[in-house]
């Protein structure tokens, strides 16, 4: 019995070793075709950065757009913003090459690649939805926090934070319906999460602005008819409207 | 001798007489420019004056012998509104070329508020070739025209070397090479659709080495402009400003000064003696400062990306004083305007939300200047006093945004 046992663990031992032996080549050209289309990326990153600040594309950019791509670019620099997309497109290509390298080399009828690139291309998409949300949620919360700043709102900081983790998220459950991770789950617990925030915001805003929303509205109310209150005087407008800023 | 008609025409007539003056207005009802071009009149009794407006004349509109009343359409379309644009600018320029006028009056809205004297005063320079640019020293109380009290005079004043209290003037008087200069600046506003961007022509003057001149305007029905709503405003004012002097950086670096500094005393004290005797009622700042409390608590993080340490400490102080000791000193303001500039160069945050931080900021400084307008006794200032130690304020810390605006990541004090 003891002699059994040995030889089956002598004979897994050597299918496992076959196995790897067999996985290792594959995995090595997986490895090879990263770093050299990384090292390539790099390259063409120095390059084009070189190219594009000898053109003063930076420059030229900012004059002809007053758009915010110059102000979401790292550093404020499309000339680096264009040199990143580069790099990581060669960075990008080169995992897609590996893995196909990768299925290349590996035995039988595995069809590895046609479950990982999609899979692969998925989470690309999946981090470029993280990335703009991110930036979108970033933008936005810091336009309502000035925005309602200037409006003398009180809580202008709880509404900021409100919408930044609203955008926040919807774009995790986004990325993570992307990647179809969780399913149906996913979308459960954002639709409640979501909800939450939103009504949790609506009671804010409406307890916290009933003043602002009645004074609106007797504005739009005509003046009461003054007759038999003649001993009143009209209200003296404060001295702040008289202030001229242009 | 006269000869022009009584009657004015409604298109263009190439066979009237070049006229040596060519003025320019914006779209005015008829009563307004039945009474601007009476003024035009007074104004200018012997010289032939052609006025050039883009609304149609009524029928029974009658003008002295030489002013020459006539329609012409714009080049590129004008938005209006309550300030002169890129566009009133290149149409003037091209009716001045279709005239072959050698001066030309740019009048903005409301232009039939201003007096005759005012008028003649604007034309003369130009008309005797001794100015390029003659801008208007409009009579104004010590609560109009803020923004331009802190940010605009100041800094026109410190960065180009130049007089004029109301470099956003509504009203000038430009000789054919300014028109010129400015047409070519708007033209690339309105090639790209910008019809409505803001000049600076006295920026444009300095750069070209142009001379400006000011004159006595006296009071003037100032028009209101179109949004109500002051962050969007300042926003636009100040980042056009801001754009400006981007773009003359080259220019403005190399030291000037608008006034030597005896001067500058001088100045000051002529602007001191000119007070009222009695202090200016103190209005309402209770709310501006309220909303300048509020924005430290809740911007500091984003003044913090702007401002540098030293002036971080100043708002620090300033939002823990109260009310009756309330008071932004000259530099630190300076300090501010400049770091904003140069924060809007380095897009160091996105420019709108920039501008949007500046407001509270802004309207601290204005409560100040309340403030110290309503103080009597000796030692007070007069607000024209506190206006022209602000501007040289400016001046002093003109070496700060230079430095800062050479090494942004070395110079942080």
């Amino acid at each position: 019995m003891g002699q059994q046992v040995g030889a089956a663990l002598a004979e897994s031992m050597h299918r496992v070793t076959v196995k790897l032996v067999s996985f290792l080549p594959g995995l090595l050209a997986l490895l090879v075709a990263v770093v050299v289309l990384t090292a390539i990326g790099a390259l063409v990153a120095v390059i084009l950065r070189r190219i594009l600040a000898s053109a003063r594309f930076d420059e030229r950019f900012g004059k002809t757009q007053n758009a915010t791509v110059a102000d979401l670019a790292p550093s404020h620099s499309p000339t680096l913003l264009i040199s990143r997309v580069a790099f990581w497109a060669c960075v990008v290509l080169g995992v897609i090459i590996g893995i196909s390298a990768f299925d290349a080399s590996y035995p039988g009828n595995t069809q590895i690649s046609s479950i990982l690139i999609p899979y692969l291309t998925h989470s690309i998409g999946a981090v470029i939805i993280l990335l703009i949300g991110t930036v979108v949620a970033r933008f936005l919360s810091r336009s309502i926090l000035i925005g309602a700043v200037n409006l003398q709102m009180q809580y202008a900081r709880f509404l900021s934070l409100g919408v930044k983790w609203l955008v926040l998220v919807l774009t995790a459950a986004m990325v993570l319906d992307h990647l179809e991770v969780g399913g149906s789950i996913v979308a459960l617990a954002f639709g409640i999460l979501f909800g939450g925030i939103v009504l949790t915001l609506s009671l804010a805003i409406g307890l916290g602005s009933r003043d602002l929303v009645s004074r609106s509205l007797e504005k739009n109310v005509e003046p009461p008819d003054r007759t038999g209150f003649d001993d009143i005087p009209p209200p003296t407008p404060r001295p702040t409207e008289t202030l001229r800023h242009f | 001798m006269a000869t022009a008609s009584t009657i004015s025409e409604t298109a263009n007539s190439p066979g009237s007489p070049a006229a040596s003056l060519l003025v320019t207005l914006t779209p005015l009802p008829p009563d307004a420019l039945e009474r601007a071009l009476a003024n035009l009149a007074i104004a200018f009794p012997e010289q032939p004056v052609q006025v050039a407006t883009p609304d149609p004349l009524p029928a029974n509109t009658q003008t002295a012998a030489r002013v020459h009343a006539f329609t012409y359409t714009p080049a590129a379309p004008a938005p209006g509104g309550w300030v002169l644009t890129a566009a009133d600018y290149l149409n003037a320029y091209k009716v001045m070329q279709d005239h072959a006028a050698s001066g030309c009056l740019l009048l903005g809205p409301e232009a039939q508020s201003l007096q005759p004297e005012a008028l003649a005063g604007l034309g003369s320079g130009v008309l005797a070739g001794k100015s390029d640019l003659t801008m208007p020293l409009y009579s104004l109380g010590p609560r109009d025209g803020l923004v331009n009290s802190a940010i605009l005079y100041p800094t026109t004043r410190a960065l180009f070397g130049t007089r004029p209290r109301y470099p956003l003037a509504i009203d000038m008087a430009l000789s054919r090479r300014m028109a010129e200069k400015l047409a070519t600046a708007a033209q690339r506003f309105t090639a790209s659709g910008q019809s409505g961007a803001l000049l600076w022509p006295v920026a444009e003057a300095a750069a070209a080495a142009l001379s400006v001149n000011e004159t006595q305007a006296g009071t003037r029905a100032i028009p209101a402009p179109d949004s109500v709503d002051l962050n969007t405003i300042l926003a636009h004012v100040a980042g056009s400003l801001f754009s400006d002097i981007e773009a003359k950086a080259s220019f403005w670096q190399r030291s000037r000064l608008a006034y030597s500094p005896k001067a500058a005393a001088a100045h000051t004290q002529a602007a001191q003696a000119e007070a009222a005797e009695e202090a200016a009622e103190l209005p309402e700042i209770q709310p501006m400062l309220d909303s300048f409390r509020l924005a430290y608590s809740n911007l500091h993080e984003i003044w913090s990306l702007v401002l540098p340490p030293n002036s971080l400490l100043g708002l620090k102080k300033l939002s823990v004083t109260s009310p009756a000791e309330f008071r932004m000193p000259d530099g630190l303001w300076a300090r501010i305007v400049y770091d904003f500039v140069l924060a809007y160069r380095l897009r160091t945050i996105n420019r709108g939300h920039l501008m949007g931080a500046l407001t509270p900021l802004y309207l601290a400084w204005v409560a100040s200047h309340l403030r110290l307008a309503s103080l009597a006794g000796p030692g007070s200032l007069s607000p024209e006093a506190h206006i022209e130690a602000l501007a040289a304020a400016f001046e002093a810390d003109k070496p700060y945004l230079v430095s800062r605006w050479r090494w942004p990541d070395r110079f942080n004090p």
